[in-house]
């Protein structure tokens, strides 16, 4: 089936099989990796995206249910050729060591920092609670979202 | 595979059954289509055709539990069961008609084991790992039924109401038999439109997981009060959410050798929960 859809604020057309992931989509049909394919359960939150301004799993939506919505992958995060704050705090804090859950905290830290601009630590681990990190142990990830709340 | 976008409950259920299914948030039927355990020639999108939102004491299946956990008119056993299940991308669009129809959590089942509830002889959890099952209900299938939001609505005396009947939510669920392995009484071409509450005088959720966030439930205990009277129910304990008639009926629990702890905590927080309410 073919299916229109927003992805960071370009419309955009795919081919798509009715049970196929809005994940699958945008990697494989749309050319944007960034969002990164792991557990396919929902389960580590590496491929989240917003869909209509809210986080979802990507892996667990599918291609089909987002017609008609408006996507924002982490490739939409940057501006006119400038990281997000989110993305140079990743930088400056050293928040990524293999980088494969970077993409969905990265999305996941931009979320929460767009609806509340103080959070407290507790706020941060709710916020990033569907999204793990094998390697760094979260201070640094921690770390880089304080730094990310003080830019703004 | 085909999808379908009906525009009426009517012509949803009209498209349901003879191996197809409904879809709403997606975020349980995805991966269980993947992961082959769910076998569909037709999925049928609901999102449109189910009511969604809080009217008074009404909540349409549709409403996400992103958008329950917020909400501050809905008693606080809901809210909290809302609030403590799964992840914030899992809340965004998992439903609450969807939550009450999810899956076990059993590894047997989930990784395709043919097992006694996928219509096979034996319940492998039974003799093997078991400890996130069942300390009731377990003699045929040790299987521990994950929602949270169940025993909420258990405990708050929900009713529900489908494109065919008006029941109450104990009624949505069975114990599996041997002829029937389902453990919900929903038809294949039936989708639940409502949930109605009743308002308590107080009430709370209480959960016991392997880490503070996105587990399922070891324990949950909802409690709810309702003048002198206090309705209890847990979640995690049973292949069914189940609905504890008295405290005492914890002494009446058969837990595997790997489970007994469950009956601890779940004496624990049906203590604290009282204490709250």
């Amino acid at each position: 089936m073919r299916i229109e859809l927003s992805v960071n604020g370009e419309p955009c057309e795919a081919d798509v099989w009715e049970g196929e992931s809005l994940l699958y989509a945008l990697r494989e049909r749309l050319g944007l990796p960034g969002s990164k394919n792991a557990c396919e359960q929902g389960e580590c939150g590496s491929c989240s995206v917003l869909l209509d301004g809210k986080l979802v799993c990507a892996c667990l939506v599918l291609a089909a249910q987002a017609e008609g919505h408006e996507i924002v992958t982490v490739e939409g995060l940057a501006e006119d050729g400038r990281l997000h704050k989110v993305q140079e705090a990743f930088v400056a804090a050293g928040a990524v060591q293999c980088g494969f859950c970077t993409p969905g905290l990265v999305v996941a830290t931009a979320d929460l920092l767009a609806r509340n601009v103080y959070p407290s630590d507790d706020d941060i681990r709710e916020a990033l609670s569907g999204n793990l990190c094998r390697c760094t142990g979260y201070a640094k990830i921690f770390d880089a979202v304080r730094m990310a709340a003080a830019s703004l | 595979m085909e999808l379908l976008r009906p525009s009426s409950p009517e012509e949803a259920t009209g498209a349901l059954g003879n191996g197809s299914r409904a879809l709403a948030g997606g975020t349980e039927l995805v991966p269980l289509i993947r992961d082959g355990l769910v076998k569909a020639d037709t999925l049928v999108e609901i999102r449109d055709v189910v009511p969604r939102g809080v009217t008074g004491t009404r909540i349409g299946a549709g409403t996400t539990l992103a958008e329950l956990e917020l909400d501050g008119e809905i008693p606080q056993a809901l809210r909290e069961a809302c609030a403590q299940a799964a992840s914030p991308q899992l809340r965004s669009m998992g439903t609450i008609g969807g939550n009450l129809l999810q899956a076990t959590r059993c590894w047997y089942w989930r990784l395709g084991f043919d097992c006694w509830l996928h219509g096979g002889e034996t319940c492998f959890a039974r003799d093997g790992a078991q400890r996130e099952h069942a300390v009731f209900g377990n003699d045929k299938c040790a299987s521990a039924h994950p929602s949270d939001i169940a025993a909420a609505l258990l405990a708050l005396g929900a009713t529900l109401r489908t494109t065919r009947r008006e029941f109450a939510v104990a009624e949505l669920y069975r114990l599996p038999t041997d002829d029937d392995r389902n453990v919900t009484t929903l038809a294949p071409d039936e989708l639940i439109l409502e949930i109605e509450l009743t308002t308590p005088d107080a009430s709370t959720y209480l959960k016991a997981m392997d880490r503070r966030k996105w587990s399922f439930p070891i324990v949950g205990v909802a409690a709810a009060r309702f003048g002198g009277e206090t309705r209890i129910a847990l979640a995690g304990v049973a292949p069914i959410p189940w609905l504890l008639d008295s405290v005492a009926i914890l002494d009446e629990a058969t837990p595997l050798p790997g489970t007994g702890y469950k009956v601890e905590i779940a004496r624990a927080l049906v203590r604290r929960a009282i204490e709250a309410i």
